[in-house]
């Protein structure tokens, strides 16, 4: 069979969110790959220059809806350092416990969806059972499943609910549980080992090269987390490790996000131990000064930042979002290139596309 | 009394009902018009067309129980799958006998879709599969006995067609023809590699299939299922030849296309592979073809390794035939829905590399055993 | 659990401790002017490991090359496009990851004539972020090697983030 393009997308099962990738195959093995993104464009950062600061908060939870808290407090970060507000300890630690279940409950909704491409359906439903856990700890907490607008600028929009510490410490116990039996379910699976062992491999260098964060620069061996190189909130003060891995394959990938979420309980734990009494809100001015604003963080997805400019009202005069996912597909050429057609899925699920955030 | 001889009973009983009605009609007419009613009234009492109509009867009755069965096996498989996945299965329609009435409901669903043809599909070649598809899958019952005095294909001495083994597995790889032509003809890209995954998957595996049938059959020494199955009234097969049960089990999956081997139709890559363009019934009878090779399949694994109809005879010999396919299904369900999908080449790999060298250490075992004249 | 490894002493880079002190910036400043004396000005710290200095527009892909081999900057973080009154700026974010560091390098063009050198051929990273900078701001990258629009269809006749495109009606 001659070398043909085929175009994976934008309406296809597999594609997580609306993107379209092209790959040019000969047989069955790929020989050229272009992703093509910008069918979900938003106009999010146009939108943001003429709304206020506080309008835009609801705006920064929808730009990636699998890890909506995550961006939120992003937001919130980057206008706190425009503004030059500390926020309260309380809210730390609250803030921290909050990502750390939606960095639970992103990976697992990764893990879901991976299960199913690679055609495991139990894999798909005990992900998504053990995913209802953490949604509703955070719904109790902010009162929604998805989106959850819960940081404001200066802290946190209200203190916990009664018991929240002890379903949240109960909820941690059971997901150490589960995750040693995902081992057993992923990793004493022959095929699910075939399907992933050497399969997309992104060398060291090259990741670093292009631009990948997260959890694919870890797997290829890069020891590098923004929440343990560059901290932020409360993490100076809590004890934890960086996963890597040094192969770069999908396996590797797989294997950094099931520890990273056994290293989010501990931390959920700790932050929850040691948040003190107090306030969890400061209240901001209404108009921000002349200057910039720099936030960055450690997104499930990679490293997220943005970047505000304010100009003495109170709307931003330009707000630029860094989206981990946009960069990390551009590599996607590197990582598909002599792999098989039926590969596309175990690579591009491994690196946990949410499109929202790329196309912003 | 075998099928044959009920069947023969049921017709000869009704065309009696019919011919007294008929013969009492007759005396009332003229002369001319009373004789051809009496010569028409005696024909249709006559042996040779009583006995073709007991043939179609008894096709019928097998015919109609295997669907049952069918029907219950895709019960069963959506029951299970939802208890595994902590879920129930179908629940509503048929509240009371646990959602068996599913089934129904969804053919009742598939009858009434708009059946749309491709404009450019190659019409000959797209309406012609499905009816090889399913017409091949179907005369697999044939062959398949469900116990000596419960087969279609009989000879009069009641000792079945001397190639009913052989019949069957012929039948059963007509499919991959049609899975190739119906994948071609949709005119889509995505069928077209579909059915060629299909066709080269469906191949590969045939081999080691025919070779554990070969093993199976030299140790019984005949061609038939009665043979076969008279020939493990002292052991079952599966013992002796361990080997070629595994591994005729493992060819099965993939002949039938469940997962782990059901690549031809990933959803998460081809949508519905070959079957993507067919709508409406034609695609209900494409699944209810794949839940009937299902079947097939678990009869034939039955007959050939499990014994067959031999059990105690507490129970008659159809029914544990049927249980012991029952049994075999529930094994192969609980392997399908807990494993991910093996990619094309990985499984060809599997099919060439691992699984003939170990059919052909089954026949060396099945042919040492032979001569040593322990069976 | 099989297969995966913490981080062990040693693996991964060659790292500095986790506090950034003040040794590691002071040689990247030092570099740096030391390489550009005339176009490089307006060196600040920001914050901790956070500097921040103005360059010339047409010094930037030498520099740029200087931190990625002489200095270790492997990763590009961001590239921002800012539209000003008089000018355009593009703020580059670039990291380290050996030294936890990040410069924030900002170039200004004329209004009349925005482009910059692309520094994709330093950074792979830095490929699509420029496509985004032409698509919403209108900048022009020389030497790029494929900028076309990305998130906007290839047809729009507009660069939307500019403050002459109005929101809505």
């Amino acid at each position: 069979m001659a070398e043909m393009w085929i175009n994976m997308g934008p309406q296809h099962p597999m594609t997580h969110g609306l993107w379209n990738l092209r790959i040019k195959v000969d047989g069955e093995t790929i020989t050229d790959a272009e992703p093509e993104v910008g069918y979900l464009h938003r106009g999010i950062e146009k939108i943001c220059e003429n709304r206020t600061y506080t309008q835009i908060l609801p705006i920064a939870d929808r730009l990636c809806y699998g890890a909506s808290l995550s961006w939120n407090h992003l937001y919130c970060r980057t206008v706190e350092d425009l503004m030059g507000i500390e926020v309260p300890e309380r809210a730390q630690y609250l803030r921290v416990a909050a990502l750390e279940m939606q960095r639970i409950a992103s990976h697992l909704m990764w893990l879901a969806a991976y299960a199913a491409d690679l055609g495991m359906m139990i894999g798909f439903i005990y992900a998504m059972r053990d995913r209802e856990i953490f949604i509703d700890l955070l719904q109790s907490l902010t009162g929604s499943r998805i989106t959850y607008n819960f940081c404001r600028i200066g802290g946190v929009a209200h203190d916990v609910p009664p018991d929240f510490e002890r379903d949240s410490l109960r909820a941690c116990d059971y997901m150490e549980k589960k995750i040693r039996e995902y081992y057993d379910l992923y990793e004493g699976s022959k095929v699910f080992m075939m399907r992933n062992v050497g399969v997309g491999v992104l060398t060291k260098e090259d990741a670093m090269n292009l631009g990948v964060t997260g959890p694919p620069l870890r797997a290829s061996g890069v020891r590098y987390d923004l929440r343990k190189d560059m901290p932020y909130e409360s993490y100076p003060e809590i004890d934890f490790q960086p996963i890597t891995h040094p192969d770069g394959d999908c396996y590797a990938r797989y294997c950094v996000r099931m520890e990273e979420m056994l290293e989010s309980c501990k931390i959920i734990r700790q932050a929850l131990q040691r948040m003190p009494k107090g306030k969890w809100r400061v209240l901001a001015p209404r108009n921000a000064p002349i200057g910039t604003g720099l936030g960055r963080v450690e997104d499930p997805r990679g490293e997220g930042m943005m970047y505000v400019v304010g100009d003495g009202t109170d709307r931003p005069y330009r707000l630029k979002i860094r989206s981990p996912i946009f960069v990390t597909v551009s590599a996607a050429k590197r990582m598909l290139v002599g792999y098989k057609v039926a590969d596309v899925v175990a690579i591009m699920g491994g690196l946990d596309m949410c499109i929202g955030e790329a196309d912003r | 009394m075998n099928l044959y001889e009920f069947s023969y009973g049921i017709i000869h009983w009704l065309v009696d009902l019919v011919n007294h009605l008929w013969y009492w009609l007759g005396s009332w007419l003229p002369g001319g018009l009373g004789d051809f009613f009496d010569d028409v009234g005696n024909f249709a009492a006559s042996h040779s067309n009583i006995s073709v109509f007991a043939i179609v009867l008894e096709a019928i009755i097998m015919f109609v129980i295997i669907l049952v069965n069918v029907l219950n096996f895709i019960w069963i498989d959506r029951k299970f799958m939802g208890r595994m996945f902590d879920f129930y299965g179908p629940y509503y329609v048929g509240y009371r006998i646990g959602g068996w009435l599913q089934n129904l409901a969804d053919g009742m669903k598939l009858f009434v879709k708009e059946i749309i043809v491709p404009a450019k599909a190659d019409r000959f070649g797209y309406l012609l599969a499905p009816v090889i598809f399913v017409g091949s899958s179907i005369a697999i019952l044939a062959a398949i006995p469900l116990s000596p005095k419960f087969a279609i294909l009989t000879s009069p001495t009641d000792t079945g067609v001397p190639a009913g083994v052989l019949f069957a597995f012929a039948m059963f790889a007509i499919a991959p023809f049609s899975i190739l032509v119906a994948g071609w003809a949709s005119n889509n890209k995505y069928t077209l590699i579909g059915g060629m995954r299909s066709a080269a998957q469906m191949m590969s595996y045939e081999i080691p299939l025919l070779l554990c049938v070969a093993s199976v059959v030299v140790l019984a020494g005949g061609f038939s299922f009665f043979e076969v199955v008279e020939a493990q009234r002292t052991v079952w097969f599966a013992i002796p030849l361990v080997i070629g049960f595994v591994v005729f089990i493992i060819c099965m999956f993939a002949e039938v296309e469940v997962q782990p081997f059901d690549l031809p139709e990933a959803e998460a890559e081809l949508v519905e592979g070959w079957t993507t363009e067919y709508s409406g019934m034609r695609f209900g009878l494409f699944m209810m073809t794949s839940y009937l090779r299902g079947y097939c399949a678990g009869a034939l694994i039955t007959a050939l390794f499990l014994g067959g109809w031999i059990g105690p005879s507490f129970i008659p010999g159809p029914i544990w035939f049927l249980i012991k396919a029952y049994i075999v299904f529930v094994i192969v369900e609980w392997a399908r829905w807990s494993l991910p999908r093996v990619r094309i080449d990985q499984l060809l790999n599997i099919g060439w590399k691992r699984l003939m060298p170990l059919a052909i250490v089954n026949l060396m075992i099945a042919v040492a055993l032979k001569s040593l004249g322990w069976f | 659990m099989a297969g995966s490894r913490r981080g062990a002493p040693g693996e991964g880079i060659e790292r500095a401790p986790m506090k950034v002190d003040g040794e590691a910036d002071e040689r990247v400043i030092r570099t740096v002017i030391d390489s550009f004396p005339t176009t490089v000005k307006d060196f600040q710290k920001v914050g901790a490991g956070v500097l921040r200095a103005k360059i010339d527009r047409r010094d930037l892909f030498r520099a740029c090359k200087l931190l990625r081999d002489r200095l270790g900057f492997e990763h590009i973080s961001m590239i921002s496009a800012i539209e000003y009154a008089d000018r355009f700026e593009l703020v580059y974010h670039i990291a380290c990851y050996g030294s936890c560091m990040l410069l924030e390098l900002i170039t200004s063009t004329p209004k009349d004539d925005p482009t910059v050198d692309s520094v994709s051929a330093i950074w792979g990273g830095a490929n699509w972020q420029e496509r985004e900078a032409f698509d919403l701001m209108g900048i022009g990258f020389n030497n790029h090697p494929k900028l076309e629009r990305i998130l906007l269809p290839k047809d729009f006749m507009y660069h939307p983030l500019r403050k002459e495109y109005k929101e809505g009606p």
